[in-house]
C-alpha cells in the first residue's frame, strides 16, 4: 500500500489513438511502454522513479489485460537480471531504478546483459538523482554507459519527446542489440504536460503465446564467447546504433541565424537553455533560436558524423554537460579532431565542472560563452548583470537572513516507530557510550541528524552490518549496525547477516522493521510487520491483512544467527534493556534486534477510514493524543532533544514571568505514546498526559463521567473558593 | 506579460500536510479553464517528510500558440525570473528570498505569517526562536508586492487546510488575468469539503484584495511598562502586600505584582512578604537608577519563579486546578461535551521523595543506602488518572502538604541556592550594575525536572563560585550562561569554565 495512489490515475492508460493524454511525466512513460509492446516490466523503488513503480502497481490490472507480466523486484541486480528474458526471444522488456546507486547495486547482471547482446529491446529507466532535491552521492549513470557499452538517451524534458522517445529507444535497441539506459532527471519525472496517445500493444508474447524455449551459446558470457561479444559491440551494434540514430534523426538540430557559434546539449538540459536564450533575447516561446543548437537525445554514443557536420563551419561551440568528468566534451574533442575540424570547444572552462545546471548557472555559463565567443552579439543581460541575479541581498540582509532562517532537515514523521527506538539508543548512549554506529539507506537514516546525531558511516542499501566489520576490533564497545527491513531484504541478508556468522562477528545488529519500503513512499516488502499494540486508539488490533509474508526471524535464524530478540519499538524500556543486554552480554556471535512498529503513514492510511467508520456508525471508540502542561513545562525542551516529533512542537511561555517558549503538542498527535514513554524512561517532567477521547461512550463511560463529575467538581469548587478567598 | 518566454513563472514552497500539491493542482486547472497551458513540476523525495516541498509552474496562453508548436517551458525556477512567490510560512518566505526567487521589480510574495519552528528552535534550552520581524521587513524590501497575513488562522476558522486560503489570497491578489469564478469552480469540482474550502478561499480573497498591496509595518512593543495600573487587592492581606509594593518604583510594579501573585498562590502571604522582604533589600542598594530597576524587577521575575520551585506538592496543586479540564479540552480540541480520561505520566525519583521530608529526617535518609533502596521501589514510572477520584484525591492530598513546605529538605535545599543568588547579585549591585544584572539573568538557567534541575542547578552554583572568588567581569557570566544553554551534555559549559 503506497503513500501514493495512482488508482484513479492508470486508467487513463486505457486511452486510444488520437486521445490527448495529460499526466506527469511518470505516467507518460508507463503509456509509453504500453504502447510499445512490452512483454514485462520490473524495478526497485527510489526517488525520483518510486511513482513508476506506484502506477505499474496500480496498473496491474490493465498490465494483466494487455498479457505483460509485473514484478516488484527484491533488488535493482534483480531487476537487471530480468532483462535477460531479451537476450533469447525478440521480448520487449523494461526495468526502472534510482541511479547511480541502483545501477551500481545491479551492475554485474548489466554488465553480462550488455557483453550477450539482445535481441527483444531491453530498457533501464533511471531515475537520474543529480542536483537539487537528490538523497544520494552525487554521481552519474553516465560512465557506467560508456564502459559496459550500453546507450544512454536523454529526451527533452517534455511529454511529446518522452514518450517518443521509449518507443525510439525500443527501436534502437533491437537494432544494435544493444541494451538502453533512459535517463530521467528529477524534475522531468514530475513535469506534467499532455500529449497525442496511441493505442496499446499487446506483447507477441506472454503467457498467452509462449516462446519457443532456444539455446543460443555464443550469447553465455563465457570464453570464448566474451571475447567475440567485446569485438562485437564495436565492429556490428555501435555502427547499427550509429545508423538508426541518424535515421531515425533522434538527435536534432535547430537552426539560429549566428552561424558562427552553436550551442550542443543534452536533451535533459534542453529547455534550461532556451530559457536562458528567451532571457536574452535570442529565443522566442516556442524555442525557435538565434544560436543553431545541436540537442543530443542519445547522450551516449556521440555521432561523430553530425558532430562534424554541426560544428564543421562554426568558430566555437559551447557543450552543456552536467556533472563530471567531462566526458562528452573530451568525446566531441576527439570526433573533431580526427575529423580535422578545428572549431574551438568551450565547456568547462565557462561553465561549472561539479553540479547541477540550474536556470541561473546556465544563464551564467551562456552569457559568459556569448560574450567571449560572439561579442558582436547584442545581449539582454551582461555577465555581470547576471551575477548580480544569483545574489541580489545586501550584505546585511543576507546575515540577517542566516541568522533567522531555520534549517529544515529532514526528519521522522509524527508517531514513527522508528523515533522512540533512536530515542532509546540515545539513552543508552548516555550510560555506555558514546557509541559508533554503523548506519544504513531508510527513514533511519535521519537519525544521523538533529535532533538524535546517531550514526558515523552510511554504505548502501543494506550494508551497514557489512560496514561494520572491519572497525569492530577497534571499538570500544560491541560493534553496532542499523538497518531497515527494506535493506535487509534488499541486500542486509547476504552481505550483512551470512557473511557476519560466518566470520563470527560479535556486534549487534538492529533490523528496523515496519513492514514497508518506508522511505521511498511506502510500498510493501517481503515481511509484515505486527500491528502495534499502542494506546492510540481501540482499533489497534485492526491488522494490515497479507497472508504471505515472509519472516526476517526466520530468515535470520536461517543464515545461523542466535541470539536474536523482537522489541516493540514503543516499549522504550524494554528495548533499553535489550541494546544494554546485547551490548554487555558474553554469549558469542552476532545478536540480532528486530525492533519492530509499523510505519506510522502506513498505520494511519490504514486505521483513519475503520475510525471514521467506528465513529460514525455508533461505535464505543477511544482516540488517544497526548498533550504538555503549559503549566508545569518549564521551557527546557529536553522532550524535544530526546523525540524530535513535528506534533511536538513549543509555543509562547503563557507564564508572563518566564521567558522561555513551553513545549506544545499540536493538533498532528497521533498518540503513539513516545512522550509520555520518554518522560518516563529519561525520568524527564511530569508535564506529559494522555488524553483518551472517547466517542459513543457507552452507558458504563456516561455513569462513571457522572459521578467523578460531582464529587471532583464539588472539590474543585471548594478550592475554587478558597483560592478565591486566599488571592491577592 | 513581458517576459521574454511569454510565460507567468511561479514557485511555491510548502510544508508536509499543507496541501502544496493540491493547491498546484487548483492552478493548473484554473489555468486549463481559462485557456491556458500549465506546466508543473515538483521536489519532493524525502523533502516531503518535514522539510519543504518546491513546486514550480509555469503558465502560458493558449489563444498566443502559433498552430501546433508549444511553448518551451523551464523546469527550474530560476532567480531574476519568478512572477509569483508563494510560501506557506513566513520562514519559507525567507528562504526564497534567500536564494534569490524575490525580486523587487517583479516579484509578488504571498506568504502566511504564521510560524512552523524547525528543529534548532524547538531544541534549544531556552528560546531558540528566530525573529520573524527581521524576516518580514526584509521580505517587504525586495517583493514587488507583499501579501501577508495570518492565513493558518483563517484556515483553522473555517475548519481547512491552509492551501485553500493560499488559493484565495493569490486570487485576491489580482496577479494571474484569471476570474475569481474560476477559482470558485475547480474547488467545486474536487468535491472534496467544498463548502469550508470555499468559505477560507473566500476570506483569504477577501483579506488579500481587500488589503491589496501591504506594507510592512514593525510591530508595536508588546509591554509597555510603564502603562501598568496596579489592581486593587480583593482583601486586607492583600492590600497589606499592595501596600510594600507601592513603595518600589512604577517600572518595577507589574513583574513584581506577578511574582506576589504566584507566591500567594504557591504557598501563603508570609511567603510573599518573604519575597519583598529580599526585594527591598536589593532596591535600597541603589533607588536611583533605572537600570537599578531593571536589576530589581529581573531580579524579582526570577525569585519568584525561584521560590515557587516545582516539587510534588506544587505538581499535584497544578494538576487537581479546578480549571485544568476546561484547559485540557481546549487544547486537545475535543468535542463541546465529549467525555474523556487523562493519564498523568510521573516518576519521582527518591531525591524528590526526600525533599518532602522533615529536613533533618530527609538528609538521613538520602545519605542511607538502605532507606535508598527502599524508597527506589517506588520510583517506577507512574500512570495516574487523574479524572478517577481515588487519583484526584491522592493529589489534592500531596497538595495539601505545601501547608508543612518550610519545613521540608526540598525547602531547605532551595532556599540555601537562593540565598547564595542572592548574595552574589547583593555583592555585584554595590559596584558593578552590569555584572548584577548578568548574575540576576543566570535565575533562566534554574528549571526543569530530575537530571536536567540537577545540572542546571549545578551549573548555576559554579557560576556562582566564579563570582564569588572575584575577577569575573559581566561579560564573562554571560559566557558562561550562554555556554550553560548550548548543549545538555555539558559540553560547552566545561570548556568555557576551564577557558
Amino acid at each position: 500500500m503506497a503513500e501514493r495512489s495512482f488508482a484513479q490515475e492508470v486508467l487513463k492508460l486505457r486511452a486510444g489513438d488520437g486521445e490527448v493524454f495529460r499526466g506527469e511525466g511518470i505516467l507518460a512513460i508507463t503509456k509509453a511502454l504500453l504502447q510499445s509492446g512490452v512483454s514485462y516490466v520490473g524495478g526497485y523503488q527510489g526517488s525520483p522513479i518510486s511513482h513508476l513503480m506506484d502506477v505499474l502497481n496500480d496498473a496491474r490490472e490493465i498490465l494483466g489485460e494487455l498479457g505483460v507480466h509485473f514484478e516488484a523486484n527484491g533488488s535493482e541486480a534483480t531487476a537487471a537480471a530480468m532483462l535477460s528474458a531479451s537476450v533469447n526471444y525478440p521480448l520487449r522488456g523494461a526495468v526502472t531504478w534510482k541511479s547511480t546507486v541502483g545501477t551500481n547495486v545491479a551492475s554485474d547482471a548489466l554488465s553480462n546483459l550488455a557483453s550477450s547482446g539482445v535481441t527483444g529491446g531491453a530498457m533501464v529507466i533511471v531515475g537520474e538523482d543529480y542536483g537539487e532535491g537528490s538523497s544520494i552521492m552525487q554521481e552519474r549513470t553516465y560512465a557506467f554507459a560508456m564502459k559496459a557499452q550500453m546507450w544512454l538517451l536523454d529526451p527533452r524534458p517534455n511529454l511529446p519527446s518522452i514518450v517518443d522517445m521509449v518507443e525510439q529507444g525500443f527501436g534502437l535497441s533491437e537494432a544494435s542489440n544493444t541494451p538502453i539506459f533512459y535517463m530521467m532527471r528529477i524534475r522531468g519525472c514530475h513535469v506534467t504536460g499532455e500529449f497525442v496517445a496511441r493505442d496499446n500493444v499487446a506483447p507477441g508474447f506472454s503467457n498467452r503465446n509462449p516462446v519457443q524455449p532456444r539455446r543460443e551459446p555464443e550469447k553465455i558470457i563465457l570464453p570464448p564467447h566474451v571475447y567475440a561479444q567485446e569485438r562485437e559491440k564495436i565492429s556490428q551494434r555501435l555502427p547499427a546504433a550509429l545508423a538508426y540514430i541518424k535515421e531515425h534523426k533522434l538527435n536534432e538540430v535547430f537552426p539560429g541565424r549566428h552561424q558562427q557559434i552553436g550551442i550542443i546539449v543534452q536533451g535533459g538540459v534542453y529547455n534550461t537553455v532556451i530559457r536562458a536564450l528567451q532571457r536574452q533575447g535570442l529565443a522566442d516561446p516556442f524555442g525557435n533560436t538565434e544560436i543553431p543548437l545541436y540537442v543530443m537525445n542519445v547522450a551516449y554514443p556521440l555521432v561523430p558524423d553530425e558532430l562534424v557536420e554541426f560544428c564543421r563551419d562554426r568558430e566555437q561551440v559551447l557543450v552543456l554537460e552536467e556533472g563530471q568528468p567531462e566526458y562528452v566534451e573530451q568525446g566531441i574533442h576527439t570526433v573533431l579532431r580526427r575529423a580535422n575540424v578545428d572549431t574551438r570547444v568551450r565547456g568547462k572552462d565557462v561553465m561549472p565542472m561539479a553540479g547541477e545546471y540550474t536556470g541561473q548557472v546556465t544563464l551564467e555559463g551562456i552569457t559568459r560563452f556569448l560574450e567571449q565567443a560572439a561579442p558582436d552579439i547584442t545581449l539582454t543581460l551582461s555577465a555581470t548583470d547576471v551575477e548580480a541575479l544569483r545574489n541580489p541581498l545586501t550584505e546585511d540582509d543576507q546575515q540577517a537572513l542566516l541568522a533567522n532562517v531555520p534549517p529544515r532537515p529532514s526528519g521522522l514523521c509524527t508517531g514513527c516507530p522508528e523515533r522512540p527506538l533512536f530515542s532509546a539508543i540515545k539513552q543508552v548512549q548516555k550510560e555506555l557510550g558514546p557509541f559508533h554506529i554503523s548506519s544504513d539507506i531508510g527513514c533511519h537514516s535521519f537519525a544521523t541528524l538533529a535532533p538524535f546525531n546517531l550514526g558515523n558511516t552510511i554504505m548502501g542499501y543494506g550494508l551497514s552490518l557489512a560496514s561494520s566489520s572491519g572497525i569492530r576490533h577497534s571499538l570500544p564497545h560491541k560493534s553496532i549496525s542499523i538497518m531497515g527491513d527494506g535493506g535487509f531484504w534488499h541486500n542486509g541478508l547476504t552481505s550483512g547477516v551470512t557473511s557476519a556468522v560466518f566470520n563470527k562477528h560479535d556486534g549487534v545488529l538492529v533490523i528496523v522493521d515496519n513492514g514497508y519500503s518506508a522511505a521511498t513512499g511506502g510500498q510493501d516488502i517481503p515481511s509484515m510487520v505486527e500491528p502495534n499494540q499502542i494506546i492510540a486508539t481501540t482499533l489497534d488490533a485492526a491488522s494490515a491483512s497479507r497472508t504471505d509474508a515472509q519472516s526476517i526471524e526466520a530468515a535470520c535464524r536461517g543464515a545461523g544467527v542466535r541470539w536474536l530478540r523482537t522489541v516493540s519499538t514503543y516499549s522504550i524500556d524494554a528495548m533499553m534493556d535489550t541494546l544494554r543486554e546485547a551490548l554487555t552480554t558474553r554469549e558469542p556471535g552476532l545478536k540480532v534486534i528486530v525492533a519492530e512498529g509499523e510505519c506510522m503513514l502506513n498505520r494511519q492510511r490504514r486505521i483513519k477510514p475503520l475510525m471514521k467508520q467506528a465513529i460514525s456508525g455508533g461505535k464505543r471508540t477511544v482516540r488517544a493524543r497526548f498533550m504538555v502542561d503549559s503549566d508545569t513545562c518549564t521551557g527546557d525542551h529536553a522532550c524535544i532533544r530526546i523525540s524530535g516529533c513535528p506534533s511536538l512542537t513549543i509555543k509562547p511561555n503563557p507564564d508572563p514571568l518566564r521567558r522561555d517558549p513551553v513545549s506544545y503538542v499540536d493538533n498532528s498527535c497521533v498518540g503513539c505514546g513516545v512522550c509520555g514513554s520518554n518522560a518516563h524512561a529519561a525520568i524527564l517532567c511530569p508535564s506529559f498526559s494522555r488524553v483518551d477521547l472517547i466517542y459513543n461512550p457507552g452507558r458504563v463511560d456516561r455513569f462513571a463521567a457522572r459521578m467523578r463529575g460531582a464529587v471532583i467538581g464539588w472539590l474543585q469548587a471548594r478550592t475554587a473558593r478558597r483560592q478565591q478567598e486566599t488571592a491577592l | 506579460m513581458t517576459n521574454p518566454s511569454g510565460t507567468i513563472n511561479m514557485i511555491l514552497a510548502a510544508l508536509g500536510g499543507e496541501g502544496g500539491g493540491v493547491l498546484t493542482n487548483w492552478v493548473i486547472d484554473v489555468a486549463d479553464r481559462e485557456g491556458w497551458l500549465c506546466q508543473s513540476t515538483s521536489l519532493a523525495g524525502v523533502a516531503q517528510r518535514t522539510g519543504a516541498t518546491i513546486y514550480y509552474l509555469e503558465l502560458f496562453p493558449r489563444d498566443r500558440l502559433q498552430g501546433d508548436a508549444l511553448p518551451v517551458m523551464s523546469l527550474f525556477p530560476a532567480q531574476g525570473d519568478i512572477d509569483i512567490a508563494i510560501a506557506s510560512e513566513i520562514a519559507e518566505a525567507g528562504r526564497m528570498v534567500q536564494r534569490g526567487f524575490v525580486t523587487p521589480e517583479r516579484t509578488t510574495l504571498i506568504a502566511s505569517d504564521h510560524r512552523v519552528y524547525g528543529i534548532t528552535e524547538k531544541e534549544h534550552l531556552a528560546d531558540g526562536i528566530v525573529d520573524a520581524t527581521v524576516l518580514q521587513n526584509v521580505a517587504s524590501q525586495y517583493a514587488r508586492n507583499y501579501i501577508h497575513y495570518d492565513m493558518l488562522a483563517l484556515a483553522n476558522e473555517h475548519g481547512t487546510v491552509i492551501s485553500s486560503v493560499l488559493l484565495g489570497a493569490l486570487a485576491g491578489a489580482g496577479v494571474l488575468p484569471f476570474a475569481k469564478d474560476s477559482y470558485r469552480a475547480v474547488i467545486s469540482a474536487t468535491g472534496k469539503a467544498v463548502a469550508s474550502n470555499l468559505a477560507a478561499f473566500e476570506a483569504g480573497y477577501e483579506r488579500a484584495s481587500a488589503r491589496g498591496v501591504e506594507q510592512f509595518q514593525p510591530p508595536a512593543p508588546a509591554l509597555d511598562p510603564v502603562g501598568f495600573q496596579l489592581p486593587a487587592a480583593t482583601n486586607s492581606e492583600g492590600q497589606a502586600l499592595l501596600q510594600r509594593l507601592r513603595a518600589f518604583p512604577e517600572d518595577c510594579h507589574e513583574i513584581l505584582y506577578l511574582g506576589l501573585q504566584k507566591l500567594v498562590d504557591y504557598q501563603d502571604f508570609a511567603y510573599a512578604h518573604q519575597y519583598l522582604d529580599e526585594l527591598e533589600a536589593l532596591l535600597a542598594l541603589d533607588a536611583g537608577s533605572a537600570e537599578h530597576h531593571a536589576l530589581v524587577s529581573e531580579c524579582g521575575r526570577y525569585l519568584a519563579l525561584w521560590m515557587c520551585y516545582e516539587d510534588i506538592p506544587r505538581v499535584a496543586q497544578l494538576k487537581t486546578r479546578p480549571d485544568r479540564v476546561a484547559k485540557i479540552r481546549s487544547e486537545v480540541q475535543a468535542e463541546p461535551g465529549q467525555l474523556f480520561a487523562v493519564t498523568e505520566f510521573f516518576r519521582p525519583r527518591v531525591e524528590e521523595m526526600c525533599a518532602l521530608l522533615p529536613a533533618p529526617l530527609g538528609r538521613r535518609v538520602q545519605a542511607s543506602p538502605a532507606c535508598r533502596r527502599v524508597l527506589g521501589w517506588f520510583t517506577g514510572g507512574k500512570r495516574l488518572r487523574t479524572n478517577t477520584i481515588s487519583v484526584f484525591l491522592l493529589l489534592r492530598t500531596l497538595a495539601g502538604l505545601r501547608r508543612w513546605r518550610r519545613s521540608t529538605l526540598g525547602y531547605s535545599h532551595e532556599h540555601a541556592l537562593i540565598q547564595s543568588w542572592l548574595q552574589a547579585v547583593r555583592a555585584a549591585a554595590g559596584s558593578d550594575q552590569a555584572l548584577a544584572l548578568e548574575l540576576v539573568e543566570c535565575g533562566r538557567l534554574v528549571k526543569g525536572y530530575g537530571d536536567t534541575r540537577a545540572r542546571t542547578t549545578a551549573q548555576m552554583q559554579a557560576i556562582l563560585a566564579q563570582a564569588v572568588a572575584g575577577n569575573v567581569s559581566a561579560s564573562d557570566i554571560a559566557a558562561l550562561r550562554e555556554a550553560a544553554l548550548a548543549d545538555d551534555e555539558g559540553r560547552a559549559f566545561a570548556q568555557a569554565m576551564a577557558a
